[in-house]
């Protein structure tokens, strides 16, 4: 996940991660973890606080003035059985989203040309 | 391969929804062309699926049912015997080639099975004794190490600095991805064969890139053996 402000909000996070903001902590799914202190008042969010907590590696290009942000670690790959949102266009640049499988069982596989 | 299961499983409910993980999706579109899909055909180019779905190598497939649910997570998706593995092996071939079909050889072969696996699932639902509970999908899902996420942010970056066209920024950030999280071959696949695919080709499977990378596929697949190559479906 490639930040280009570490300047976020609750929404602006969880848009990005799946991670939203709740009163028991940082969740995801059914998964939570407390996070005291990662969100101020006004809904501005701590992210190098929050990254710490979830496991995150915050990790700077500081001459491209860039950070990206790889995903919570410390167990497995999968934190929660539901699925993320998935959204990502096909080879003409459609948008697609998984949400629209809905109903439907889904075989995802993932493929490469190389 | 997949648009045939596709068409077969379509009418019990099941889509197929494949992803390519490919940098330049344009490499991608020669293959789609020639599938001609009815199925969606997404193009990944920043590898979100390896964080997303815990992808390390392809094919890998996850199984989702129908209220969005992961019912198996990602794992080894062939669905066919692989025709090197069928190779016999002779004297007269060069030794390297020789080891690497030895190491095909050695790979557990559950193409039919896992194949078998889907097909029942697609019939039988909650009730296919493949579908997991969702404890059981992330008790089964691959470990992800602080170290692991590193590599993914470092991949990231490569990617963002390939796209600025700093190339050699990409190669030192992708070494720190491959060195952080080695059992990825997606980001190590998906860097060497940019050092290695000749001009107007599509791709270059061998991946000779001992130049850049030190290494070639080869050598980094006789390194880990066929055994340890891709995440065994346990079925």
């Amino acid at each position: 996940m490639l930040l280009t402000t570490l300047d976020m909000t609750t929404e602006s996070f969880e848009a990005a991660t799946g991670w939203a903001a709740k009163p028991e902590g940082m969740c995801k799914g059914d998964a939570c973890v407390p996070a005291p202190g990662a969100v101020s008042p006004d809904g501005a969010l701590d992210v190098a606080a929050v990254a710490d907590r979830l496991g995150m590696a915050l990790v700077a290009d500081d001459g491209a003035g860039v950070w990206a942000l790889g995903p919570e670690s410390g167990g497995r790959a999968l934190t929660t059985a539901v699925a993320p949102d998935i959204d990502l266009p096909d080879i003409d640049a459609n948008p697609f989203n998984l949400s629209a499988m809905h109903g439907r069982k889904v075989l995802l596989v993932a493929w490469a040309s190389w | 391969m997949w648009q045939a299961l596709h068409e077969e499983l379509e009418p019990l409910g099941l889509s197929v929804v494949t992803v390519a993980l490919d940098l330049d999706p344009e490499k991608a579109r020669t293959w789609i062309d020639a599938a001609s899909p009815t199925h969606p055909s997404l193009v990944d180019s920043h590898h979100r699926v390896d964080e997303l779905l815990g992808i390390s190598n392809v094919p890998m497939a996850v199984w989702i049912d129908e209220s969005g649910t992961i019912v198996r997570p990602a794992e080894g998706a062939s669905i066919q015997p692989s025709p090197l593995r069928a190779m016999e092996i002779t004297d007269e071939m060069p030794e390297r080639l020789q080891a690497v079909l030895r190491e095909f050889k050695a790979m557990p072969e559950t193409g039919e099975a896992y194949r078998a696996a889907i097909v029942d699932w697609a019939n039988r639902g909650a009730d296919s004794p493949y579908a997991m509970s969702p404890d059981e999908v992330i008790a089964a899902s691959q470990p992800r190490s602080a170290d692991h996420s590193r590599a993914a942010a470092c991949f990231e970056l490569g990617i963002h600095a390939e796209a600025r066209g700093d190339h050699q920024a990409a190669i030192a950030w992708w070494k720190q991805a491959h060195a952080l999280f080695p059992e990825n071959w997606t980001y190590k696949r998906q860097a060497w064969t940019l050092e290695s695919t000749p001009e107007g080709a599509d791709s270059d499977k061998a991946q000779e890139v001992q130049d850049v990378y030190g290494t070639s596929w080869s050598d980094a697949f006789l390194e880990v053996g066929g055994a340890n190559y891709t995440v065994t479906p346990k079925l």
